[in-house]
């Protein structure tokens, strides 16, 4: 009864196959886009490949990295997205210029802002879990009515110019900004913590196949509050960092990320059905989608053409994504029967895997 | 399916009462009727349009900014002297062509349908505003497109009782009518579909063309009431027809639920809360607020009802 | 299974009405009398005075009659242009009669709704003010920044029969379709800062308001890099159409008066939409693209976008000499200024009211409806653009002190009048 589960199945030898292929396929490819998009811009114009251009990527990919960190582990745990991030975004945000306008000092600040996160996070947990409802669609709820709400209390916050944190939002850190190394270091240490830990382990096996997840004794609910908590975590801690960068912001400046944080989940081989995709390549995917619009401001083109370039790229690296993943499915696997099981997509025709959203 | 319609006619139902009580009688006048109907028409003809798409186990995220497109692609030809049928015939043909981009990604290549369109929404924003240009908005005030628009038939907006038709013959489409039946097939379970000698590729194809079409005449029509294509038109509209239509009935998650009379009332719910709103002079920040908890609650009821519980 | 459901079912039709009926019932004990309830009039009841007052006192009839107006309020009018004579005699009677019969009115204003500033909210709580002090009706809705939500909410004061309309339209697109319904409807509007034929405007000049702000960052271009910056940035906001093209170009040409001989190829613009977070990383980019420059200028639709660029400039670590001037002034009070922002533009937009209520709203309910002067050179109410330096703006209080301040003034008073260090 009922359509299979959301988080589709990945288990079975054929599709760890298919994963650690897909996972190399996806670095090469990264890596090769982005090195050819550096040489293409490079040898349009040689003053590409300066110091100048290595600032402004690593500062545009400070925040989005932090968020799609969050993104990430959403998706792989099954959760589709979380479309709320831009409110917990803003919230941090603008708690942390208050704070820091009334003298609050900094350490306290950061950890206000991260705990915010996460207390947002847990209340779209508390949704998600007890309401078992869809985790897209509740936080698609959740950011309408949290956007509306940070409207209701403010139009326009600055944190104070003087304040070490705007300090650190434009200083720099052997060459490199401030803000883009916690963003590394989260990539890093989530990244290689989560295949390799216990609670990692099992929020990508609730991802893959939560059945089998939970026959094994993993408790869905503490996944899903967990995942939830630190991505909202991470999306508190991308608050502070975007309070700290920015001279002035609006309760919407939260959702100008989303879709390139999407996008950069996407393209960093994070399927949405879950159950698969590493973090360590989101440096890749971030830097990738950070050049462009860089690269397109040398070429002389206007911001509408990099949203027209960042659009095409994802459709084109999606249907790559999607076509190499028909064709894996379809290699050969070992048959125990020769019935074909209740739901599994065998027949090459069907485009869409069954729960795949 | 019939559960969820009744559902919503009832939540209608309550923002009547709602209206009529704390507004007054005023609320169903014409007047306010014509209100609310020339706001939510072109939104209500998207919806109809989506709805397929929604039913067929795509979502389009792409709808919002290829209204913005067809309007500004429109305008455009219109400003640099096509008339205005030719412009129209060109900004629907364009915007199939990205239906068709859409539908090449999601069912033949197979990428997942919320990535891929939201892709092309990124890129159609962008083009958007590249035809746009520097002014921000291109102006365009077509008299007989602006006369149809602004037409009244029987005292109510002429577009509102069109997008109307379009619903209901979208609902007998869906419930009567073979297609209707394999277009839910097709979202329901692809693999009974195929089975069944459907071809879930093409019913799937189909239906993000469809979307897509609806975005074009919407976009087109938009142009007709506003006078005008900004660089910002559409914006933000997917968000809203879906979880309006979500809140009537149909998921983005999973296809073969939903009807397009449901997800037209669940447009009128919350354009009604909006009206009731607007008409009190509160804020309309709240108007989100309520459509984000009426959105939850649409989901709850749809999940007790024995659909798809997330764990 | 089904009968299951069926009755789980029913429990939740059952519920949800009952929770309905719950919240209807909350909100009929709660409902705020403030908004009055709709009256159900439709657009010919409740007009301005126009017609009676006519035969006491003619407006300023000469400019009234020589001017060919769309707007109805005018048309009204029996366009004597003579009876210069009967304008001085019953002017106070009418003045005093004014006091006494003059109609209360229903305003209605619709706020932006941008998400750029927050002038816009205050905007409309002084209109708000304005309205409760002569006691009229008033009635507030928000374009949210949305062409669909400024044409629906044009039918909403039609609707509403209010007796005139101010409107802050941050898609002028539309304008002409709202000017047909509220002409239609013999509605006068009063329109802010973008001008629409038919509407009363009420507010800068905005080109002459970017010339004062190039100009004076022109000045300080001159006495410190004897007019050779390396760059000239212009933060756009395209979707604010021909006001961008006034100011931001604007800027640029009073730049061009006080140093005429910067290359054309020096110029450079982003687009900011007139906010400093949109407009921050689209900024850095273009500076990275421009490696070489040193020394900046910087100029925008607003202080928002001019801070995008300072911003971006800052984080390349080339900010030792970029100045900005920005436009509108919410940038330049408070402890927050960033010191590479030399100065802004007030406008005091906060205070509008003051002059839409004083120089036209007054004058309607008093029976005499003004000229309907709808270009920004020949405006209803001209507010003055107040250049200031950084240095002068530390005097000036902040958006929500000044409207406040502006609220306890006499009436009549304007910002400008308050705030304005050059008079």
């Amino acid at each position: 009864m009922g359509s299979p589960p959301a988080g589709g199945s990945r288990t079975g030898a054929g599709g760890l196959r298919a994963v650690r292929l897909h996972g190399w396929n996806t670095t090469l490819t990264l890596l090769g886009a982005w090195l050819l998009l550096i040489a293409i811009s490079g040898l349009h114009r040689a003053d590409f490949l300066a110091q100048q251009t290595v600032l402004a990527v690593t500062f545009t990919m400070a925040i989005t990295g932090v968020l799609a960190v969050g993104q990430a582990l959403v998706a792989i745990s099954g959760g589709i997205l979380d479309l709320s991030q831009p409110t917990s975004l803003i919230l941090s945000a603008y708690v942390t210029s208050v704070l820091l306008a009334l003298g609050v000092p900094t350490v306290v600040v950061v950890v206000v802002a991260v705990a915010l996160g996460a207390a947002w996070g847990c209340l779209n947990a508390l949704v998600i879990v007890f309401g078992k409802l869809n985790p897209i669609i509740v936080t698609l709820a959740t950011n309408f009515i949290g956007v509306a709400a940070l409207f209701l209390v403010f139009q326009s916050a600055q944190a104070p110019i003087n304040s070490a944190l705007r300090a650190f939002g434009r200083g720099y850190f052997l060459g490199l900004p401030d803000i883009w190394w916690p963003m590394v270091f989260l990539v890093l240490v989530v990244g290689w913590l989560l295949p390799r830990t216990r609670y990692g382990r099992r929020t990508i096996a609730v991802g893959g196949n939560r059945v089998a997840a939970q026959a094994r004794g993993v408790s869905l609910r503490r996944t899903r509050f967990g995942v939830f908590t630190a991505a909202g975590a991470c999306a508190g801690m991308a608050g502070l960092l975007f309070a700290g960068a920015n001279a002035a912001f609006s309760p919407t400046a939260g959702s100008d990320f989303l879709l390139p944080v999407i996008a950069a989940v996407i393209l960093a081989g994070v399927s949405l059905a879950g159950g698969r995709g590493n973090i360590l390549l989101l440096l890749l995917s971030v830097g990738f989608l950070s050049t462009v619009p860089t690269s397109l401001a040398f070429f002389g083109l206007t911001s509408a053409w990099q949203t027209v370039f960042q659009g095409a790229i994802l459709i084109l690296a999606v249907a790559i994504d999607g076509y190499r993943e028909k064709r894996a499915r379809r290699l050969p696997r070992p048959r125990r029967r020769r019935a074909p099981g209740p739901r599994r997509a065998r027949s090459p025709a069907l485009a869409v895997a069954p729960g795949r959203c | 399916m019939t559960g969820a319609v009744a559902s919503i006619a009832i939540t209608l139902l309550v923002v009547i009462v709602v209206g009529l009580a704390w507004v007054g009688p005023a609320f169903l006048s014409t007047s306010n009727i014509t209100i609310i109907g020339s706001f939510v028409a072109v939104p209500l003809l998207v919806g109809a349009f989506s709805g397929f798409a929604l039913l067929a186990g795509v979502v389009d995220l792409s709808i919002g900014s290829m209204v913005g497109f067809s309007g500004a692609v429109f305008a455009s030809l219109v400003v640099a002297g096509w008339g205005p049928w030719p412009a129209g015939a060109a900004a629907v043909v364009l915007c199939l062509v990205c239906g068709t981009i859409n539908a090449l990604a999601i069912v033949v290549f197979g990428a997942s349908p919320i990535a891929a369109t939201l892709g092309m929404l990124t890129a159609l924003a962008g083009l958007n505003r590249v035809i746009v240009g520097r002014q921000g908005a291109v102006t365009a005030l077509i008299p007989d497109l602006f006369d149809f628009t602004s037409r009244l038939a029987l005292s109510l907006p002429l577009v509102f009782l069109l997008a109307l038709v379009v619903v209901a013959l979208a609902t007998l489409v869906v419930t009567s009518m073979r297609l209707g039946r394999h277009i839910r097939a097709v979202g329901g379970d692809e693999v009974a579909a195929t089975r069944a000698g459907i071809s879930v590729l093409r019913v799937r194809f189909l239906a993000l063309l469809f979307s897509a079409m609806g975005a074009g005449i919407g976009g087109i029509l938009y142009v007709g009431q506003l006078g005008s294509a900004s660089n910002s038109l559409g914006t933000g509209l997917e968000f809203q027809v879906y979880a309006a239509l979500m809140i009537g009935g149909y998921s983005i998650l999973r296809g073969g639920v939903g009807n397009p009379a449901g997800g037209a009332m669940g447009l009128l719910v919350v354009a009604g809360v909006a009206n009731i709103l607007d008409v009190q002079a509160i804020s309309p920040y709240y108007v989100n607020i309520i459509v984000g908890l009426l959105l939850l609650a649409a989901v709850l009821i749809d999940r007790l009802r024995g659909g798809d519980a997330y764990e | 299974m089904t009968r299951e459901i069926g009755l789980r079912h029913r429990w939740i039709r059952g519920g949800l009405a009952l929770v309905a009926s719950g919240t209807l019932a909350s909100t009929l004990a709660c409902s705020a009398p403030a908004a009055a309830p709709a009256a159900p009039t439709t657009a010919p009841a409740a007009k301005p005075t126009t017609a009676p007052a006519a035969t006491t006192a003619p407006t300023t009839a000469a400019a009234a009659a020589a001017k060919p107006t769309t707007a109805a309020a005018a048309d009204a009018k029996p366009t004597t242009a003579a009876a210069p004579t009967t304008a001085a005699a019953p002017a106070p009677t009418v003045a005093a009669a004014a006091g006494a019969a003059a109609s209360k009115l229903k305003v209605g204003m619709a706020v932006g709704g941008n998400t750029c500033c927050e002038w816009m909210k205050y905007q409309g709580d002084v209109a708000r003010a304005l309205a409760e002090q002569r006691g009229w009706e008033y009635v507030e809705l928000s374009n949210n920044n949305d062409g669909p939500t400024a044409v629906k909410n044009a039918d909403i004061f039609v609707q509403q029969g209010v007796n005139a309309v101010i409107e802050f339209n941050g898609q002028p697109s539309v304008n002409p379709v709202l000017a047909q319904k509220f002409s239609a409807a013999k509605i006068p509007v009063i329109t802010y800062d973008i001008a629409q034929p038919g509407f009363y405007f009420v507010g800068i000049d905005n080109l002459a308001a970017g010339l004062a702000g190039g100009q004076a960052l022109g000045q300080i271009a001159k006495d410190k890099w004897n007019c050779q910056p390396d760059l000239v940035i212009s933060a756009e906001g395209e979707g604010a159409g021909i006001v961008n093209t006034w100011r931001t170009g604007g800027m640029r040409d009073g730049l061009k008066k006080v140093c005429p001989d910067i290359s054309e190829d020096r110029y450079v613009s982003f687009e900011s939409n007139g906010q400093a977070s949109v407009g921050l990383p689209v900024a850095r980019d273009l500076l990275a693209a421009h490696p070489e420059a040193r020394k900046m200028l910087v100029v925008g639709l607003n202080d928002g976008g001019v801070l995008g660029a300072i911003q971006a400039a800052e984080q390349l670590g080339r900010d030792q000499d970029i100045i900005g001037w920005g436009q509108d002034g919410s940038f330049i009070t408070g402890p927050n200024v960033d010191p590479h922002l030399a100065g802004s533009v007030f406008y005091f937009l906060e205070g509008y009211a003051v002059y839409s209520f004083d120089k036209v709203l007054d004058p309607i309910a008093a029976g005499s409806p003004p000229p309907v002067k709808d270009t920004a050179g020949d405006p209803a109410a001209r507010v003055e653009p107040c250049p200031v330096s950084a240095a002068e703006a530390q005097d000036i209080p902040d958006t929500q002190a000044r409207a406040q301040q502006l609220l306890t003034a006499p009436r009549g008073t304007t910002e400008f009048q308050l705030f304005c260090p050059h008079k």
